[in-house]
């Protein structure tokens, strides 16, 4: 029983980002085409995006195709172990099977993921498109950890479910450090979902899709699916740090308020993406760089206890 | 007059190599000087007497004076003025002094004289082929005058491959094209990258060159032409079309009735109305600003309704007949083109002002693509890309054609020399046009559509003609013919003097500003390819390969 019920809980957890992901992603180009004066494609269109695109043909591509094969796999392994930790409306399933350091390794690996795609495929512009990832991934990953680490300095543990709940404004005084790093992360949170405009890497119009160009039918389906799920899941890991409240009211209530702020978050990265251009690599990088700046001054705070 | 002055002092300075003129009217000049003096005659044209160039025109007239021509056009923009300067070659192993040192414009067209008509330019540093497929025999040019239209070449090679020049040290190779999400036509560039830096490039283009000047030269009539010519480009083929027409008229010397100059103003202007917010819309794509790319083609839409309203069609308007227009503005389109002129200037008003205040757009398009003033002298750069670097060229102001003498209207200038800077004078310059239209509406006299033309065109004389396409100056050179068709046919599209410009516009830039850089020049690949037919008269889908493609292209089929 008591290795059942972590089990049964992340599965659930698994299926809901599974359901859930290619919604967000419907109802995000659904109010992307209201924006832009289209009637956009049915709300339930990514589902039948993914069926079809899995229905095809599994073409061997790129310079080495079981690398390319391997990335997929990981890329959906990682998002959905990732899925088990974070807790979705109820307490973190797996809690007791790992701590917050294997969430920001995780989270981590999901950007390699992208790096070995984009190898796999060989090509100049999927090299092009690596190289920008990397160098996006070195100053924008330590972002979400010291966030995560400001949290675990606030509580004094790297319990899942200590953390993960708010904690980053659990400090004695005003919890400026936790203030700071929810500003930081509204302000790069469109970098990890990977939307305009730090759509950098695989940017349609210059690098065709970079790393993902060699990807097509189940392949492409499953990047594509990971990406959704990846919404999902560091949506649900930015409410859960730092909007914290409601969380705990009886069941339906709690979790309806859970997917509500879910949905709204999914609705800003909507509304920035419609309403931006696209950044290029250096100008991102340097806005990374103050972000990751002001995060360091929010670490040192957090460890005076602010 | 203008035109006297400046042959008067092109005589003082090269006396007898000056060996006749002809001044056909106001703003036309044609000299014909000896071969030996071409190359300094330019060379003082385009520097002391600070002329614009336009294009070089190679022709074949061996079967009138058996000799070859070659010809190199300039424009004295302040002064309403473009000349050709001309000399003719013999017909044996015909060379010619290349003027691309001292004119570096002129590098294109002296590669496609050499490619096409057989001439070769003495002294040309890079006599690469530009314009004839890969595995074309060398020595054979198809526009002479003895190789038919449809004839095929002995030795045609399908395994020759284009050979690339080498590209400079620490540099790797980016292929960009021939098909790219921001290609909308098949074109070639080979980058040089250092990590994200663009470091040169080397274009092959011309893919899909299809001959249609050797077409007009040899089975169009000269009303079958203006509609051929409108295909040359899917954005500004009505410029094209009234190009052609102009410029078989002014060799000519016939004048459109005063209602068709109207008519011919109206659609160049509804047409360049449609071309910049089509081309705001897809810079905006090009940096992945899909909002405004949505909302500025949603409302460019009525312009195509109206287009179709008048001419039948949203594109290919098939306008112009020699001596006149074939399509009517009722006063029932006139109300309708009237309210969706106030609908247009509402809706773009705000558009405009949002953009030009969004940080976002300015930090990907400032200081990105810069063609400064030297560049656009020495390349031949028109449109928009010359005015934005505040160099005040219009043809419609400049050469006026049409009715634009009668019309009030600005020329929109702006001085940042870069992408930005073009965005700006492209979505101002819908508002000109929109004032253009309203007062053709307002200007407009009743009276026929087409001059009836009794007598043959006189034959052997030369016609210039500039119209300012929304991309810049589309330039059409004709030398009237027998058999009812004109002996030479030579477009410049702009795209043919921008494109050169390209590789000075993203050296040392990032990668991902190549692309929108060249899509700030507006690029139309067909323009400058000239011609693309696509046949919808089987619906069966086949894959071909090349080999039957090529049979099939090569047997005539009624």
């Amino acid at each position: 029983m008591k290795l059942l019920l972590p089990i049964l809980g992340g599965l659930a957890n698994i299926a809901i980002v599974l359901v859930l992901a290619p919604f967000f992603q419907g109802v995000l180009r659904k109010i992307t085409a209201l924006i832009q004066s289209r009637q956009g494609p049915p709300i339930w269109q990514s589902y039948f995006d993914l069926l079809k695109l899995l229905g095809k043909e599994d073409i061997e591509s790129g310079e080495s195709p079981l690398m390319q094969r391997f990335a997929v796999y990981l890329a959906m392994a990682t998002v959905l172990t990732v899925a088990c930790l974070v807790p979705m409306g109820f307490a973190a399933p797996m809690n007791a099977a790992g701590d917050v350091i294997l969430l920001i390794y995780l989270l981590t690996l999901c950007g390699i993921c992208t790096l070995l795609a984009g190898l796999a495929a060989g090509s100049t512009y999927s090299l092009l498109g690596t190289s920008r990832e990397m160098m996006t991934m070195i100053s924008l990953e330590p972002l979400f950890a010291i966030a995560i680490v400001v949290g675990a300095v606030h509580t004094q543990s790297f319990r899942l479910d200590t953390v993960l709940n708010g904690s980053v404004y659990a400090s004695a005084a005003f919890p400026w450090s936790g203030v700071i790093m929810l500003g930081v992360m509204l302000l790069s949170f469109q970098a990890f979902v990977q939307r305009v405009p730090f759509d950098i890497s695989e940017a349609e119009t210059e690098l065709m899709e970079g790393p993902l160009m060699e990807y097509s039918g189940p392949k492409l389906a499953l990047f594509k699916y990971a990406q959704m799920a990846k919404l999902v899941i560091y949506s649900a890991l930015f409410v859960t740090l730092f909007v914290p409240w409601g969380t705990g009211l009886m069941f339906p209530l709690g979790w309806l308020v859970f997917w509500a702020k879910v949905a709204g978050l999914v609705l800003l990265v909507t509304l920035v993406a419609a309403t931006h251009a696209r950044y290029r690599i250096d100008q991102a990088i340097r806005y990374f760089a103050v972000l990751l700046l002001v995060a360091l001054v929010a670490l040192v705070l957090a460890s005076y206890g602010y | 007059m203008v035109a006297r002055e400046k042959l008067s002092r092109l005589k003082e300075k090269f006396g007898t190599a000056i060996q006749r003129a002809d001044l056909p009217g106001a703003g036309r000049l044609f000299v014909f000087v000896e071969p030996a003096a071409l190359k300094a005659i330019c060379q003082h044209v385009f520097r002391d007497l600070d002329a614009r160039y336009i294009i070089s025109i190679g022709a074949d007239d061996r079967p009138f004076s058996g000799k070859f021509m070659v010809a190199h056009n300039f424009a004295f923009d302040k002064e309403s003025l473009l000349t050709s300067i001309a000399t003719y070659l013999p017909a044996d192993n015909p060379k010619v002094d290349s003027i691309s040192d001292v004119v570096p414009a002129a590098n294109w067209a002296e590669r496609e004289i050499h490619d096409l008509i057989g001439i070769e330019p003495v002294g040309h540093r890079y006599l690469k082929r530009l314009v004839l497929p890969d595995g074309w025999p060398d020595g054979v040019h198809p526009l002479r005058k003895d190789f038919a239209w449809n004839q095929v070449p002995e030795g045609y090679d399908d395994t020759r491959e284009f050979k690339f020049d080498e590209p400079p040290e620490g540099c790797t190779v980016v292929p960009f094209g021939p098909f790219h999400p921001t290609l909308d036509e098949p074109a070639h560039f080979r980058l040089y990258i250092e990590g994200e830096m663009v470091r040169g490039c080397e274009y092959r283009g011309f893919m899909v060159h299809r001959g249609i000047e050797k077409l007009a030269e040899s089975v169009l009539t000269y009303n079958d032409i203006p509609m051929m010519a409108e295909r040359i480009c899917g954005i500004c083929g009505c410029v094209h079309n009234v190009a052609y027409a102009q410029a078989v008229e002014s060799a000519a010397a016939i004048k459109p009735p005063p209602r068709a100059e109207y008519i011919r103003t109206i659609m160049l202007e509804i047409e360049r109305l449609h071309s910049h917010l089509l081309w705001v819309g897809l810079a905006c794509h090009i940096v992945g600003f899909d909002t405004l790319f949505m909302q500025s083609w949603r409302i460019r839409e009525p312009i195509m309704w109206i287009a179709e309203k008048i001419s039948g069609n949203r594109k290919t308007y098939a306008l112009c007949v020699i001596g006149g227009v074939r399509w009517d503005i009722t006063p029932e389109v006139k109300d309708e083109l009237r309210k969706l002129l106030d609908k247009l200037e509402a809706e773009w008003t705000p558009v405009v002002a949002a953009v030009s205040k969004d940080k976002n757009i300015q930090k990907r398009t400032r200081g990105v693509g810069i063609a400064d003033r030297a560049l656009v002298k020495n390349m031949g750069l028109v449109g928009p890309v010359a005015r934005s670097a505040g160099v005040d060229i219009d043809c419609r102001r400049d050469h006026p054609y049409a009715a634009y003498d009668r019309l009030d209207f600005e020329v929109i200038t702006e001085g940042g020399c870069d992408v930005w800077s073009r965005v700006l004078v492209r979505a101002k310059e819908v508002f000109e046009s929109i004032k253009i239209i309203r007062q053709c509406l307002e200007k407009m006299e009743d009276g026929p559509l087409q001059l009836t033309i009794k007598d043959e065109l006189p034959v052997g004389r030369l016609g210039l003609s500039s119209v300012e396409a929304p991309r810049g100056e589309s330039h059409h050179f004709v030398i009237t013919g027998e058999n009812n068709r004109p002996r030479r046919w030579r477009v410049r599209a702009p795209t043919y003097q921008n494109l050169q410009g390209i590789p000075a516009m993203i050296k040392d830039q990032q990668l991902a500003d190549m692309t929108i850089s060249l899509g700030s020049i507006d690029p139309c690949f067909s323009c400058t390819d000239r011609m693309e037919t696509i046949d919808l008269k089987s619906g069966v889908t086949k894959v071909w390969t090349q080999e039957e493609l090529l049979k099939l292209t090569r047997t005539k089929k009624t």
